[in-house]
């Protein structure tokens, strides 16, 4: 069974007398111990889908879905109240900037263990403050941390960044969640902090089973560690599929053109030379594009993409277009392009 | 070729809290010498602490140098001389949105750097403004414009308008491509590197992203706590790292490419 299953979920901004569609029809569903990459650059609503997935809404965005089902109860017929004491259950979340998260009059000893729930202790109230010290002390050795007696005592100052996160991560653990989801968890990190909390995620999805949402701005970054990504593009739906589909045979042209534009995976690229990127800029939330709202950038636009296409789905993998790459057609095409490429780099 | 910019044993320490007769320092830069040629990218990698963001400063001249001297075309650049020092070399920061005054236009904001230091009138100085947003690929007429109604990836080229509008010879991009979605990124890297070809810019760039590096620069100096432990071409580095700090800076990029490489083989 699907753990989350979410289809067709739409969020829809209000301001003033005017409505707009910041997410469009988006599907995702996660199954238990699948850790998932969920990438889109800014604007494209992942942050949004985030919020909507652990309920923490605005008064002013209005959420509705086809199905929004949590471990087969659906959520939807749910009050908001009764929603959170579930989801708070089962589903934790960690931020991206770990020093803006924690607090920063409060050490990190005291914020654990306000993070630790009455349910996990037992005994008398006079033997609950060391229950909640020893179980402080458990999570921060389960994230890595082996000093705990200097970083319970330290406030979040005086800690590195890669080490906040790690509290962050124990501080989402401490319910135990089913689901965890990461906003973001690196971002401003260099490369060898980047790598620790990545591990660290990959470990406690590997040994716990957990269920982890990956959201990342930048593709080349996550598909070392997800079994499976989910593209999106402005608040629309754009591929998903396991890691391997969506990395060497993307179907979408908004994929192979993220694939294309990273230096990191093109080795075979002479130093210098262009990068395939794609036209314009990422539209602004208050002129969007009607239809697929790629469509102004995409090299394979035509009359059909002013109507948001359906999804399409082959053996798994999942994509929104009108007009797919196909295969072959992909490979004869990309070698086009490089080969005039280098004939402009040599004239 | 001639070397457009050369460092000399630059260094750069603060003093420490002590008694006045036994001063400690601490050392931010120990002695670093290198040479840049025209069209030439020198990058700076190194993990957070290592100097590397001192180094950019230190050049830009935001920070006196405790020691040693810069040379731009065979002449000395004095530490004081920010007259001579703006024009030739130049910086990107790596967030946009916070490096542009706000309550200022486009066409404000980058006339003052031509205000300072040219002696153009009014007429000739929207002319070269109108010029250089187009070099950069924006329309003549965003000069108007104030920075909130662009996007990050317009921004970053506001910023580099800025940059090269007094025709400078070096730019310094410190972390300038980090902040930047992964398609504007790569039209960023394009842009650059069409802008050194035509107008013969020599780059210093400060980045994490090794795939960029490998990608953009011709030499790359590695930084360990303010020492240079490598310093060659970037071919030879990245096939050959020799120092442990290049090898772990290394390793840890290789490990997220690995599955790329492993996956293309089995495709194969």
């Amino acid at each position: 069974m699907n753990l989350l299953d979410i289809r067709n979920l739409s969020i829809e901004l209000i301001s003033g007398d005017k409505s707009i569609l910041a997410v469009d029809k988006v599907s995702l569903s996660m199954k238990e111990g699948e850790f998932r990459g969920l990438m889109g650059e800014s604007g494209s609503g992942k942050s949004l889908l985030a919020q909507a997935i652990i309920a923490v809404l605005n008064d002013k965005w209005r959420v509705h879905a086809d199905r929004f089902h949590w471990r087969g109860i659906d959520l939807l017929r749910l009050s908001i109240d009764e929603r959170k004491v579930l989801l708070s259950r089962d589903i934790a979340m960690i931020f991206q900037e770990p020093m803006a998260c924690l607090d920063p009059t409060t050490t990190i000893g005291g914020q654990l263990a306000e993070a630790i729930g009455n349910d996990q202790l037992s005994g008398f109230y006079w033997q609950k403050k060391q229950q909640r010290h020893d179980a402080a002390i458990k999570l921060l050795h389960k994230v890595g941390i082996k000093r705990h007696a200097e970083c319970i005592k330290s406030y979040p100052h005086q800690l590195t960044e890669a080490i906040c996160q790690r509290v962050m991560i124990a501080m989402a653990l401490a319910r135990r969640p089913v689901l965890l989801i990461a906003d973001e968890p690196t971002a401003a990190m260099e490369g060898t902090n980047q790598n620790q909390i990545f591990r660290l995620l990959s470990s406690l999805n590997q040994l716990k089973g957990m269920a982890i949402l990956l959201i990342s701005h930048d593709l080349e970054n996550i598909t070392h560690w997800t079994n499976t990504i989910t593209v999106m593009y402005s608040g629309q739906f754009v591929e998903s599929g396991t890691t391997d589909q969506i990395f060497n045979k993307p179907l979408h042209p908004y994929t192979r053109a993220l694939v294309d534009s990273s230096p990191a995976a093109n080795f075979h690229l002479p130093a210098k030379t262009r990068l395939i990127t794609l036209p314009g800029s990422i539209p602004i939330l208050q002129h969007l594009p009607i239809g697929c709202r790629l469509g102004p950038r995409c090299p394979r636009a035509q009359q059909a993409c002013v109507k948001a296409p359906s999804i399409t789905n082959f053996h798994g993998h999942k994509v929104s277009c009108h007009f797919p790459l196909n295969n072959k057609l992909k490979h004869n095409s990309s070698d086009k392009q490089n080969c005039n490429i280098n004939k402009k780099y040599l004239t | 070729m001639t070397e457009l910019l050369e460092v000399k044993e630059l260094s750069k320490s603060y003093p420490l809290k002590g008694h006045w007769l036994h001063k400690k320092n601490t050392t931010v830069l120990a002695p670093i010498s290198f040479k840049i040629e025209a069209k030439k990218t020198l990058a700076i990698i190194g993990e957070t602490g290592s100097g590397k963001s001192t180094l950019a400063k230190v050049l830009v001249g935001a920070m006196p140098a405790s020691s040693g001297s810069i040379f731009l075309n065979g002449q000395i650049l004095k530490s004081d001389s920010y007259k001579q020092r703006c024009q030739h070399i130049r910086m990107i920061f790596q967030y946009s949105g916070t490096t542009l005054n706000p309550s200022l236009t486009i066409l404000q904001l980058l006339d003052e750097p031509l205000k300072l230091n040219t002696p153009f009138d009014e007429e000739k100085r929207k002319k070269i403004i109108r010029a250089t947003l187009q070099k950069v690929g924006l329309l003549g007429d965003h000069m108007n414009f104030y920075p909130h109604m662009f996007s990050g990836g317009q921004k970053q080229r506001i910023s580099l308008a800025r940059a090269i509008i007094l025709q400078p010879q070096v730019i310094i991009l410190d972390e300038a491509l980090a902040s930047l979605d992964p398609s504007l990124r790569s039209q960023m890297i394009n842009l650059l590197l069409d802008l050194q070809q035509k107008m013969g810019l020599a780059y210093i760039l400060i980045s994490h992203n090794l795939g960029i590096v490998r990608h953009f620069s011709d030499e790359i100096m590695v930084l360990s706590k303010g020492k240079v432990v490598e310093y060659g071409k970037t071919l030879d580095i990245m096939q050959n790292p020799q120092h442990k700090v290049t090898q772990k800076l290394l390793m840890n990029q290789t490990f997220q490419l690995k599955t790329k490489k492993q996956l293309k083989a089995k495709k194969r």
